[in-house]
This record gives C-alpha cells, sequence and structure tokens, in this order.
C-alpha cells in the first residue's frame, strides 16, 4: 500500500515538474527578461503625487530609439504601430523632450533611459531650482524676502523633472548586454528604412511598475489604515524615512531625555541622503557624501584630543536622513527635542556647525553662509562672527581658501534652517559655492565618483584601490582638518591643541572608496557586526532615503562613526551584547553603546577576531513628525510617502501585426461555434446515431 | 429537482415560500422564482393554483424590477462619482482598487 502510494507521488511530483519546465521553456522562447533595470515609482505628498505609474499588467509598446529630437514626430503622430516604447540615450532625456512624450502619451506605453558609462558635458539637474521651498526657515513671516529662494535661486540648472508626474512607466537601463539586445532587434525588426514603415513581427518592449498609492499622502494613508474595523487592510503607501545617525564627544545619558543641565553642545550637522530620477541610482557624491565623509574624518580627527583633553563644550555629530524630502531627519530631531524626546534639548546647543556640499571646493573655495534674520539680533551676530573668526584663523594655517557671501544673502537649503525655525541658534552652513550651486548634476544619476574626480588607475585590484590616494581624498582631508580645528575651537578648546588635530588621508580614502565605490572592502568588513556582512556589496550603498524600515545605510555610517570615535574594550560577546550587564553608572548602556564588530584577520590566523567597541553613537529615528501626529496634511512637516507595488519589471518579445491575431482570434472562435453545433447535433441525434437497442438513460432527479 | 415531477400544491407552496423570502432583502430569490415558475404560470394550460402562483410570479418579477432599477442607479452613481466623493467613498468601499483615485 505505502509503496503504491509512494510511487503515486512521485509520478505525481515528475508529472508538476515536467509541467513547470514546459511551461518555462515556453515563457523564455517568447520573452526576453532585461535585469539591471531601474524603475521611477510613484511618490506622494500632502497634495500631489509624483513619479510614474504603468497599468496593472504592464505596459507594452512597439520598441523606438529615439536618435534625435526631430525622431519623435515619428512617435507622436505618423508612426502607424502606436504605442511605442521610446528608448532614450541619456543625452535627450530632457524636460523638454519628456513633456512632449507626456503630452503625447496615448501614443507613448512607456520610456526607457539608457544610462551612459561617462557623464555627459551638458548640466543635468532633474530637481527643482529651489529644494525645499516650503519647509526651509524663510517664509512670509520670517525674511519674507528671501521666502521661496526670491533672493538667490540654488539650482538654477533643476528643471524639476523629478517632481512631474507620468502616467506612463519609466525605466533606467544600464548600458550593457541587455541594451546591446534591445538595439539589435530593433535594427532586425523596427528599422524605419525610408520613411517607410517596416512590417510585422515587430519588436516590443513591455514594462511593469504598477503603484498601489494614488492622488497624495492624506488618501493612502487613509487607504492604508490597518484597523480591525478597517473594510479593506491593505497598506498601499510608507512614510519617507529611515535613522538619524548621532554621537558626542562626551557621553550624554540618553535615556534621560530633556534638558541637560550645565550642557553646552555645539553641533556640528552633515546630510546623509540625496535622490535622483530613479531612486535606485542616486549617490549624490557631491550633493551629500561630500559632507558626510568630511565631516566623519573631522570626527575621526578629534576623537584622540577630546579624549585627552575634553572641551568645555561638548561637539554633538548629528547626520540627518531623507533631508532632500522637505528635512525629515532634522525636523524630526528638533521635533524631539522640543517634546523633551532627544538627550538634550534646543537650549542646551550653543552653536551649529553644518557641513553641506564641500566636494567642489577646488573648482569655487569654501563658503560661509549664516542667516541674515536671525543675525540682526546682536548677540547671535557676536556669535557668528567669532564662529567665522575660528574658521577664518584656522584656514589661513592651511591651503584653503575661504569666503563669506554677502550678509544679505539667505542660508543655502540646509538643515539648520528646521533649527532656525525652532530658535535663534548661532551657526554657520560650509559649502563650496559663494551663491547658486556649484553641482551642476544635483540630486541626479551623474551625481556620482567621477564627477568628483575619484577615478583609480585601472590596473589596480580592489584592495590597492581602496589604499590608493586620490586628489579628491587629499582636498577633502584638509577641509576636515579645518573643520576639526574649528570645532574644537568653537568647543572652547586650547590652541595649543590646534596643530595636533589632522584628519587622515587615508581614513578618508577608505571613506571615499567605501561610500562612492564599493561597500565592500576590508575596512568595512571589519567594523560591521558579523550579522550585518550580508548588506556589504560591490556597490555603494543607496542614498535614496528609502521608507522608515530600510535602515542599512544609515547603520553603516553608524558603525563608522562608532569605528572612528569609539574604543574597544576587552569583554566578551555576551556582556558585549547584553544590556542589562553594565551597571556601573559611568559605563552603562545609558551612557554608551557597545557593539559588537567583526573585526580583522590576524595576520597569522584565518578568522577574523571579534571585539567589542564601546561608542556614544546612536541612532535616532527619521521619519517626519507629520506622521506621528497623523497630520498629513501639514505644511510645516515633510509628508512625503512612497507608494508600494507588487511587482516590477521589464521584458522584450515579437509582437504580431494586428491581423495575425484577428486571424487566430477568429480561427479560436470559428472552432469552438462549430464544435458547440457539432454537439448539439450529435447530442439531439443521439438516438439515432447511438441506436444499439439500449432504452435511453433516465432522467433523474 | 425537477419541477415536471411536483404536484401543483408543492409547487404553489414553493413559488410561495420564494416570494416571501425575496422580502428579506434577496432579490435573487425572486430572480430565481421568474425564471422558474414562468412556465407553469403564463404559458401552461390552467389548473386550480395557476392563478396564484401567477401573482406571486408577477409581484417577484416587479420587485425584481424595482431593486435592478436600484442597483442599477445606485451602482451608476456610486462608479461615476466614487473617486470625487474623496474620503466619504473611502469610507463606503468595501474593497478600493489599487493605483487609481
Amino acid at each position: 500500500m505505502d509503496f503504491i502510494s509512494t510511487k503515486w507521488i512521485i509520478h505525481l511530483l515528475l508529472c508538476c515538474l515536467f509541467h513547470g519546465v514546459g511551461c518555462n521553456s515556453v515563457e523564455q522562447k517568447i520573452y526576453v527578461k532585461l535585469n539591471d533595470t531601474v524603475p521611477c515609482v510613484r511618490l506622494l505628498n500632502a497634495t500631489h503625487q509624483i513619479g510614474c505609474q504603468s497599468s496593472l499588467a504592464g505596459d507594452v509598446g512597439v520598441i523606438h530609439i529615439l536618435e534625435s529630437e526631430g525622431n519623435l514626430e515619428w512617435v507622436l503622430s505618423t508612426g502607424p504601430s502606436p504605442p511605442y516604447m521610446v528608448i532614450l540615450e541619456s543625452t535627450l532625456f530632457t524636460r523638454d523632450i519628456m513633456m512632449k512624450l507626456k503630452n503625447g502619451s496615448s501614443r507613448i506605453a512607456g520610456v526607457a533611459v539608457v544610462k551612459p558609462s561617462t557623464n555627459p558635458i551638458e548640466d543635468f539637474s532633474p530637481h527643482t531650482t529651489c529644494p525645499n521651498e516650503n519647509t526651509g526657515v524663510y517664509s512670509e513671516s520670517y525674511g519674507p524676502t528671501m521666502a521661496h529662494c526670491n533672493t538667490t535661486v540654488w539650482n538654477p540648472k533643476g528643471n524639476g523633472l523629478s517632481y512631474e508626474e507620468f502616467n506612463f512607466p519609466i525605466f533606467s537601463l544600464k548600458d550593457d548586454n541587455g541594451t546591446e539586445f534591445i538595439r539589435q532587434c530593433y535594427l532586425k525588426h523596427n528599422l524605419v528604412v525610408n520613411g517607410s514603415a517596416p512590417g510585422y513581427p515587430l519588436c516590443a518592449m513591455q514594462l511593469s511598475s504598477h503603484m498601489h498609492a494614488v492622488r497624495d499622502t492624506v488618501t493612502c494613508m487613509r487607504r492604508s489604515d490597518t484597523s480591525p474595523f478597517s473594510l479593506n487592510p491593505e497598506v498601499v503607501c510608507d512614510p519617507l524615512g529611515s535613522f538619524n545617525v548621532w554621537g558626542s564627544t562626551k557621553s550624554l545619558n540618553n535615556t534621560a531625555k530633556g534638558h541637560k543641565e550645565n550642557e553646552t553642545v555645539v553641533i556640528a550637522a552633515a546630510r546623509l541622503d540625496s535622490r535622483a530620477f530613479f531612486h535606485g541610482i542616486s549617490l549624490g557624491a557631491e550633493s551629500g557624501a561630500s559632507g558626510f565623509i568630511t565631516l566623519l574624518a573631522a570626527a575621526g580627527a578629534l576623537a584622540n584630543v577630546t579624549r585627552q583633553d575634553h572641551p568645555p563644550r561638548t561637539i554633538l555629530y548629528t547626520f540627518f536622513q531623507g533631508e532632500t524630502f522637505d528635512y525629515i531627519g532634522s525636523s524630526r530631531m528638533v521635533y524631539d527635542m522640543e517634546k523633551d524626546n532627544f538627550a538634550i534639548d534646543l537650549d542646551n546647543i550653543h552653536s551649529l556647525l553644518e557641513i553641506g556640499q564641500v566636494g567642489l571646493h577646488n573648482i569655487s573655495g569654501l563658503w560661509l553662509h549664516s542667516d541674515p534674520v536671525s543675525r540682526r539680533n546682536d548677540s547671535i551676530d557676536q556669535e557668528v562672527k567669532r564662529l567665522i573668526d575660528y574658521f577664518q584663523s584656522v584656514a589661513t594655517n592651511l591651503t584653503i581658501s575661504l569666503g563669506q557671501p554677502d550678509v544679505s544673502q539667505p542660508l543655502p537649503p540646509a538643515s539648520f534652517q528646521r533649527f532656525l525655525r525652532a530658535q535663534s541658534i548661532p551657526g554657520v552652513v560650509l559649502t563650496d559655492h559663494k551663491s547658486h550651486f556649484t553641482n551642476r548634476f544635483l540630486e541626479s544619476m551623474y551625481d556620482n565618483a567621477e564627477y568628483l574626480n575619484l577615478t583609480y588607475p585601472p590596473d589596480l585590484s580592489p584592495e590597492e584601490q581602496f589604499n590608493f590616494d586620490t586628489d579628491t581624498a587629499r582636498g577633502l582631508t584638509e577641509v576636515a582638518t579645518m573643520v576639526a580645528r574649528t570645532l574644537y575651537k568653537q568647543a572652547g578648546g586650547a590652541d595649543e591643541q590646534l596643530a595636533s588635530i589632522n584628519a587622515d588621508l587615508q581614513t578618508v580614502n577608505h571613506l571615499l572608496y567605501g561610500f562612492l565605490k564599493q561597500t565592500n572592502n576590508s575596512w568595512f568588513r571589519a567594523i560591521v557586526p558579523p550579522e550585518h556582512q550580508r548588506f556589504l556589496g560591490p556597490a555603494p550603498p543607496e542614498y535614496y532615503v528609502g521608507v522608515t524600515f530600510n535602515n542599512t545605510f544609515s547603520n553603516l555610517v553608524r558603525y563608522v562613526l562608532a569605528n572612528l570615535t569609539g574604543t574597544a574594550v576587552n569583554i566578551s560577546k555576551e556582556n558585549c551584547t547584553d544590556q542589562s550587564k553594565f551597571t556601573d553608572d559611568t559605563e552603562s548602556t545609558d551612557m554608551y553603546d557597545y557593539m559588537w564588530v567583526s573585526g580583522v584577520t590576524p595576520p597569522n590566523g584565518t578568522e577574523p577576531v571579534p571585539y567589542c567597541v564601546r561608542s556614544t553613537v546612536r541612532l535616532a529615528r527619521a521619519q517626519s513628525p507629520a506622521f506621528e501626529l497623523q497630520d498629513y496634511h501639514s505644511s510645516n512637516y515633510s509628508t512625503w510617502s512612497e507608494s508600494r507595488w507588487k511587482y516590477i519589471g521589464a521584458r522584450i518579445f515579437l509582437v504580431a501585426g494586428n491581423d495575425l491575431e484577428m486571424l487566430t482570434l477568429g480561427m479560436g472562435v470559428a472552432v469552438l461555434v462549430t464544435s458547440l453545433l457539432l454537439t448539439y447535433v450529435i447530442n439531439s441525434k443521439a438516438d439515432f446515431l447511438f441506436s444499439s437497442g439500449r432504452e435511453p438513460a433516465n432522467a433523474t432527479y | 429537482m425537477n419541477l415536471e415531477r411536483v404536484s401543483n400544491e408543492e409547487k404553489l407552496g414553493l413559488c410561495r415560500k420564494y416570494y416571501l423570502g425575496g422580502f428579506a432583502f434577496l432579490p435573487f430569490l425572486w430572480l430565481v422564482n421568474v425564471v422558474w415558475f414562468f412556465r407553469d404560470a403564463f404559458v401552461k394550460p390552467a389548473y386550480t393554483e395557476q392563478l396564484q402562483i401567477k401573482t406571486y410570479v408577477k409581484r417577484s418579477g416587479l420587485g425584481l424590477a424595482v431593486w435592478v432599477a436600484v442597483l442599477t442607479t445606485w451602482i451608476t452613481i456610486y462608479q461615476h462619482y466614487r473617486s470625487q466623493w474623496g474620503e466619504v467613498a473611502d469610507y463606503l468601499s468595501f474593497t478600493i482598487p489599487l493605483g487609481i483615485p
């Protein structure tokens, strides 16, 4: 019995297996799936939706490779087989062409943009001309003449493409074998010769990126209501957000929140995230990475001196996430400080120093921006002047050109603006632009390592590249040294120590390689906990802030900061990971964070030796307060959310002409009708046809 | 059940049950009643119970027509205006289609 049933099961399984294989091979014969594609997805705020959307089943169109702008006419009016799937070379990915395609969208099934392997010569920024226009400090009630970038347009090259809504899918393709395959397919089947349309079959492409959320955050959050009373408990969008990273030179009790007596803090801030039209390929080398790498290097330079000779004031390093989307991280930290939900409050803050975009300082020098409105107050003005003096005195000893823009010029978009919204705090923002941004590729896919001139000789192995001295690193090391010395001085440190504060060139090399080339390198492998090793790969981390549960990048910054500022302690794994082991007040987990990291492989060993790191580095939630307050109409806080989706994919195949399709359908219908007729006739003549002398079967109940 | 094998009395009982059941907001019972007993009510040669069956079938038909009219009107209005009603429509809806307003 058993034997027989087992045999049957095996038979069944074999059948299933065979069936599966059969199906696959048919699918593979028809479709060629494209890997290495990056979609444009839908984002929503309090009033709008932006991004792209395909129909539920994916949009199919005949491939047309656009060679020039004049070629658009074929797609938009004359071509005989719409809808078209337009393949754009990156040089044609401009606002002008995209808007023409958007307006002719009944003939457009979708767009695929080929990402080039080198940066273009022309400027390209799909961001707005006035980033974070409505959530900064300048408004009708605070410096009304400076609101909405009236005084300085920060990103004049911005074409706003990232903030448009497209009702067809747009994908980015990597320029590789897949793209070459599309070209071959196009040349073989679709090429227009002397203006005459090619015959069927034609090469077509299907792009699927169906988005669940629609209209605005208010709507999608309402529809995402998963309470037990909800009739339709399906989440359709998630708030953008991640985690801020912060650490201090002196440990601050993180359990006792709110105001700390006898504590004054100098905040050193930088932004972590950036974006691009296609979120998956945002790198923000200049717009985000140059600033936070400089600050990390400065924190590393200050680690020893602050341990031996701590200045009177504490330096607090903060790395904000989600700043690109209306200051998610900084607005949340300020909100937490106001609500006594952070280790310090706003009254503890002495001053603030923010590192903005500094990667191109060799082109345009460095500039110290300050807020003209708060400087109308004398005491604030004094403090700002002193801070600028510190900067300048430090810079004279280094080969850095440092200037001040016109005093009436407002602050560029910066996290500092969110602090000013809450309270007048003296502070400056260090950037590499005097007025408008030097960055030609703000929040685009070209703001990458190449743009910072971070190039390595091709014959080097990854490990040699990792240790290779680049000019970019040398420049940023200088900047980091200047920042570190100024911070130490601003915190009240002694002048004699300044000469000993120097950012390490090798550290900057490693940071640049790790954050802009690949995270899988010997340093990162050693400083992350064993369970996080799997996040290290042959690519940079994703700089788009993403939705709340994604915090790989923030964690990576946390490990780096902990490694640069923390100390190794000689305790066992159990004691390190168990939070309750430290009963001593000065060592408790209220004061310090303990982390068990992978460690390096000793020269004579085979396995890395893990160890425990004690640091003051922590993560703090970076989710907009609007979602905390459930105020999705908020005009004070970021309301950006990202739609969910089920499937995103791209594939190409050959489509037959309409005539052939209709013929096939007609044949099918004809066969069906014939068989029905035949059955009816046979049934009605059954007595005659099958008369074997048997009684006809009785009608049953 | 084969209606041909049921006595006329039983048919009447059945027809009445379906007719009364329809009042419990079950228009489909009326639909079944109309379809099922149409021949008995209007086509077959006269028999004693036919008159009553005829009445039930007519009334069921009327009720069904009212239901169809009301539902069609409501569904048309709802589908047409759902996206404009916004919040109210979301609370009225059992399933909200994904990706469209």
